[in-house]
């Protein structure tokens, strides 16, 4: 590794069990300023756990997260977001039948207060949430004032994406196979969403399955497989073929699952 | 990035036909012009100010209920201990006033506090003790009603002072109906909770997509305490206008106020299965079923009769929303 790059998160020897079954063991994970990282893997590669555990959801049995060097306590979704954690799950997590200014908001509303009784303060939440889509995530919506229900996929993901990123304190956001439910050319405008995030400084965690999308958007690849880190790549100097090897385990199955 | 995505609107064929956005207010609207059409035939006194005073002071009742139900119902809750939690804080109220000489104004609080203690503790048996919410709300009716019944000891308190006759049954400066005043009051009063504050956005937020909930990081049990509570606190408030109301109170009082309730709730297009509320809806879906326990009781039928009608209509709403639903995510799907 370029030893130029900072490191805004580091997990060294992490390892989490539920009951007998060892869903992540001893991972270790660098993710630099500024970078794509991608993380890919089978079913029950450890993905799932591992972004849990970076986002309060799950504790780790053992090792240790850093941010920017200094060690984490990371016990709850608070403590991840307090830390510039966010992540955008596959199913988006979002409320259908509230429109998406509640739901860009939703956990840390602005409020004005009478008499020391906090309201909702709606207007200040529907104007961020249109600068926010418009400046941070280059998006404008018409149907602001909808339910989200009635928004089409790459709508309800560009809300997903304008909640994790409105807090300015931001360093990592984690996108959980966002494109999985996208048609083409919504997948397209949500890789572009992920550069636009990474030209403004974020870091990046993409959890996919989808290897096209992963060289066409990551800087650097890590494969779980059983658990464990298989390996790290980089983009730039790998092809999917060696990536795809990491995924099953052997060079030959994978060049033969591609021929 | 500096050029501007836009991300096109979904197509026209997935949106629902404008009257189906409104159903959940037309759809009742419509059910209580086709009451007061039966009525004009058939029971003209359906109209007069006496009759209509009486469907007000019924509505105003079931109308802080359903506020705070609408809440309890969004956060894909329920309470069906409301009619003890009435009984118990006017009978508490009433032996305060009668037995130990509290005053009106300080028995009232009583009684609210009671109310709101008795949701309280709805709220912990459900997110302390891991009960859901129907079994905990009905077993919790029994406690409740069982300590009503112990302290009223079989006696039907009557005649209190003012202000409690007031709010029950009576008129602002000899004109206005308070029942009305309170109803209004109160629709307001839950608007703003409901859109508001996070009481209520929460209670949307934890019915709709709990998961997402807890992910933002919203304490969700604190929140459905809070709306037991506020659950609480309106139904003893409602007992206070039973007791008003007939200017007496007993501990069997509020029998069926919680079925009631929820069909208003439902009726007025709020989702059983949380997520979804209206506040106008649950106003209208009061007065829908006030109206027509009233006409059922001008029309002589018998009180068994009432029961058969409010217990059809859950049924029949449910259904409906539940058919309108399932048409939704048939479409979603196309």
């Amino acid at each position: 590794m370029e030893s130029g790059r900072r490191a805004v998160l580091t997990l060294r020897g992490v390892s989490k069990s539920f009951g007998g079954l060892r869903a992540v063991i001893d991972v270790d994970l660098d993710l630099y300023e500024g970078e794509v990282l991608a993380i890919v893997g089978d079913n029950g590669a450890g993905k799932s756990t591992l972004i849990k555990i970076l986002t309060g959801v799950h504790r780790a049995d053992s090792g240790e997260i850093r941010i920017d060097g200094e060690k984490a306590e990371i016990t709850s979704r608070r403590d991840s977001i307090d830390a510039g954690i966010e992540a955008v799950y596959q199913n988006l997590g979002l409320v259908n039948s509230l429109p998406a200014p509640a739901n860009v908001f939703l956990g840390q509303e602005p409020v004005w207060r009478v008499m020391g009784v906090p309201f909702i303060d709606n207007r200040t939440m529907r104007r961020e949430t249109e600068r926010i889509l418009r400046e941070r995530v280059g998006i404008v919506l018409e149907n602001l004032d909808d339910p989200v229900h009635n928004y089409s996929g790459g709508q309800r993901q560009a809300v997903a994406i304008a909640r994790a990123i409105f807090n300015t304190e931001l360093r990592v956001l984690v996108l959980d196979e966002p494109t999985a439910a996208l048609g083409p050319q919504e997948t397209r405008k949500t890789l572009e969403l992920i550069r636009g995030i990474k030209e403004r400084g974020i870091s990046v965690i993409l959890i996919s399955h989808n290897l096209e999308n992963v060289f066409s958007v990551a800087d650097r690849v890590q494969v779980m497989r059983g658990g464990r880190s298989a390996g790290v790549v980089e983009v730039a100097k790998s092809t999917r073929k060696e990536v795809l090897g990491l995924i099953v385990g052997s060079e030959d199955v994978a060049a033969d699952a591609y021929a | 990035m500096t050029s501007m995505m836009t991300i096109e609107q979904p197509s026209r064929k997935g949106e629902l036909p404008l009257i189906e956005r409104y159903i959940n207010i037309l759809g009742p609207l419509v059910m209580i012009l086709l009451v007061c059409l039966v009525m004009v035939v058939v029971e003209p006194r359906f109209f007069g100010v006496t009759n209509v005073m009486i469907i007000l002071q019924d509505a105003a009742i079931y109308m802080v209920l359903g506020m705070a139900m609408t809440i309890v119902i969004s956060g894909r809750g329920i309470d069906l201990s409301i009619g003890a939690v009435a009984a118990l804080a006017g009978v508490v109220m009433a032996m305060l006033i009668k037995d130990y000489g509290w005053g009106a104004y300080m028995a009232m609080l009583a009684a609210i506090t009671i109310g709101i203690l008795c949701g309280l503790a709805n709220g912990l048996v459900i997110t302390k003790l891991n009960v859901p919410d129907l079994i905990a709300t009905l077993a919790m009716d029994q406690v409740y009603r069982g300590i009503a019944l112990v302290l009223a000891a079989g006696a039907v308190l009557a005649r209190f002072p003012e202000p409690i006759p007031l709010l029950g049954r009576g008129r602002l400066f000899d004109v206005v109906p308070t029942a009305a005043i309170i109803g209004v009051i109160t629709l307001a009063i839950g608007y703003v909770i409901y859109h508001y504050t996070h009481l209520g956005r929460y209670a949307v937020a934890i019915g709709g997509n709990r998961e997402a909930a807890i992910l933002t990081g919203i304490n969700i049990n604190r929140h459905k305490i809070y709306h037991y509570m506020l659950m609480g606190g309106a139904a003893a408030f409602a007992g206070i206008l039973l007791t008003g109301r007939l200017n007496a109170i007993q501990a069997t009082a509020g029998h069926g106020f919680a079925l009631h309730t929820i069909a208003a709730v439902v009726v007025g297009g709020t989702v059983l299965f949380g997520g979804r509320g209206t506040m106008v809806g649950t106003l209208v879906g009061v007065l829908l079923l006030s109206m027509v326990t009233n006409a059922l009781v001008l029309l002589r039928f018998q009180f068994f009769w009432q029961l058969v009608a409010s217990g059809l209509i859950i049924i029949v709403s449910i259904g409906f929303y539940s058919y309108l639903q399932r048409r939704r995510t048939d479409r979603a799907e196309e």
